[in-house]
């Protein structure tokens, strides 16, 4: 207690310097000039009130579901495809060349595709989403399982393993730092699409319509709110999941 | 009635009955840079269940390729490779192996890495934590069973190695310079262990190496190979049983007689060849 008293907060209290001493000269400079850009008094009021009349909170659970569906139907697919392609090249072959093709298109740029198939709405976003995840997980699997030595392969052939044992005993795991870096690129993207998605089609709710409804009504105040909450939200779910990559990999000598 | 309470003379007949290695007529060739290149060269030796078989030679002698292929991971050979009168055509569970790196899986304790090894075999699963837990005590890691292998010591690692390869209970055990990256005192160590292990167990063991000092005293034969390509030059017996002294006059004499063959010859010139030679320096 005492050394998580003496260390934990003077860590987090040294990240908190930069944002407090921008928050200290946003006040400075903007107490004069209200008009163009909200003082730090302003974007407190606005955020008591939207915690007040729960539209904060819908707007955040929208957005994170949203996210979240996105990310559990496309990422362990690009896992899947990635460690798939690794392990039997004709899949590689045979998909490899298109996949890596379409990756070159900005999700944001499925937008208008989508929206014409599948109508502005759920769906369309869940899918855009989904294929933002899917990319980065299929990337970094795909090179995690092609990197694995032949050294520990030879093993699995002398103990008999068939191609079932083959990948859960050592091509996955052998794989699985990489993995689990394609995951978290994949969250990072995931959520970078759901705020996207939610700007441009501005349907439902979500913290991405929130800013696009600010931007129609001149609430700055509750614009800047919305960011900083986009910006804490993302910043916790990088944090929780570097913790679950830690666990996992609590094997491997340094992981930091 | 023998000095030695465990020497190979007091086993019981059956368990000698299996593992008798034969190698006859065996041609190995590789093609580099599209040329056929002989590395083994009509290998013939029977190797006799239970025995200790330790083969001696220069680099490039073809002695880790020989292992290769009779462990079943390179079945690309001309000739006959027969264990227990069963041709050699793939991996086997009667044929273990330890490499010159441990090869245990990083991502797994010391405990589950052993227990893989039985993932294929019909022991049943209610006896597996016992046989285990008896093989981490064989190589005496007791103690370390939850431990990754990055916490191991190099020379504790080749022992956890060294029970992966047993558990399976193989007949015929290979060993690919399995001390060749310890440290000299960590070597003398694993070695006493192993002649420990092999008089337990009881399986047939081919050990390849180049310590000769090693070599001898292991085995109870040490074939010694000529590089380009392999062949098998000389196989001296090692009359004496185990566990054996190290001080013994033999082993010296051996050790002697060994070290001038590889150094003398053919294989002086390769060594030679593997010098780096240095302008030499006019003394004034």
């Amino acid at each position: 207690m005492n050394g998580w008293l003496a260390r934990f907060p003077v860590r987090a209290a040294i990240g908190l310097v930069v944002p407090a001493l921008l928050i200290l000269w946003w006040h400075w400079r903007t107490s004069a000039q209200i008009a163009t850009f909200a003082p730090p008094a302003a974007v407190g009021r606005a955020l008591a009130e939207l915690l007040h009349s729960g539209d904060l909170l819908r707007d955040t659970l929208s957005t994170l579901k949203r996210a979240f569906v996105g990310l559990a139907i496309g990422a362990p697919l690009g896992v899947a495809a990635g460690v798939a392609m690794g392990i039997w090249r004709p899949v590689d072959r045979t998909l490899g060349p298109l996949l890596h093709a379409l990756r070159q298109v900005p999700m944001i740029g499925w937008l208008p595709l989508m929206g014409l198939w599948f109508g502005v709405g759920e769906g369309t976003e869940v899918i855009v989403i989904g294929m933002s995840a899917f990319f980065p997980s299929m990337l970094n699997s795909h090179a995690g399982v092609a990197q694995v030595e032949r050294r520990y392969l030879d093993v699995g052939s002398i103990l008999r393993f068939n191609t079932a044992q083959r990948i859960r005993f050592i091509l996955l795991p052998a794989a699985m730092p990489l993995v689990l870096t394609g995951i978290t690129q994949a969250l990072a993207f995931s959520w970078i699409a759901t705020i996207g998605t939610e700007l441009l089609t501005g349907a439902g709710s979500g913290l991405g319509v929130a800013m696009s409804q600010a931007q129609v009504q001149q609430r700055l105040d509750v614009m800047l709110v919305v960011i900083a909450v986009t910006a804490a939200l993302g910043f916790l779910i990088n944090q929780i999941f570097r913790r679950l990559r830690q666990s996992l990999l609590r094997w491997q000598p340094s992981v930091q | 009635m023998s000095p030695y309470p465990h020497a190979r003379e007091d086993r019981p007949p059956t368990a000698a009955s299996r593992g008798a290695l034969t190698i006859s007529d065996l041609d190995k060739s590789f093609q580099i840079g599209g040329q056929a290149r002989r590395i083994l060269d009509n290998i013939n030796l029977d190797v006799r269940p239970g025995e200790f078989v330790s083969i001696v030679g220069a680099s490039g002698c073809g002695k880790s390729t020989l292992l290769r292929l009779i462990v079943g991971l390179d079945t690309d050979y001309s000739g006959e490779l027969r264990l227990d009168g069963e041709r050699i055509a793939t991996t086997s569970l009667d044929r273990g192996i330890v490499f010159q790196d441990h090869r245990l899986f990083p991502w797994m304790t010391l405990e589950q890495n052993i227990e893989l090894a039985l993932l294929n075999t019909d022991t049943p699963k209610a006896r597996r934590a016992r046989i285990v837990a008896d093989h981490i005590a064989l190589v005496n890691l007791t103690g370390f069973e939850k431990a990754y292998p990055h916490q191991l010591s190099g020379g504790m690692a080749q022992r956890a190695a060294i029970a992966r390869a047993l558990v399976t209970e193989p007949r015929l055990l290979l060993l690919d310079e399995p001390l060749g990256a310890l440290d000299a005192l960590t070597r003398v160590h694993v070695q006493n262990e192993l002649q420990r292990i092999w008089m337990t167990q009881r399986s047939t063991m081919v050990m390849v190496t180049h310590d000769v000092e090693e070599a001898l005293y292991l085995g109870d034969r040490v074939i010694v190979m000529s590089p380009n390509p392999g062949r098998i030059r000389h196989i001296v017996e090692v009359d004496l049983p185990h566990p054996r002294d190290r001080r013994s006059p033999l082993l010296h004499r051996l050790k002697d007689e060994i070290l001038a063959e590889l150094t003398s010859g053919a294989d002086a010139e390769e060594a030679r060849d593997n010098l780096v030679h240095l302008p030499s320096r006019e003394v004034r």
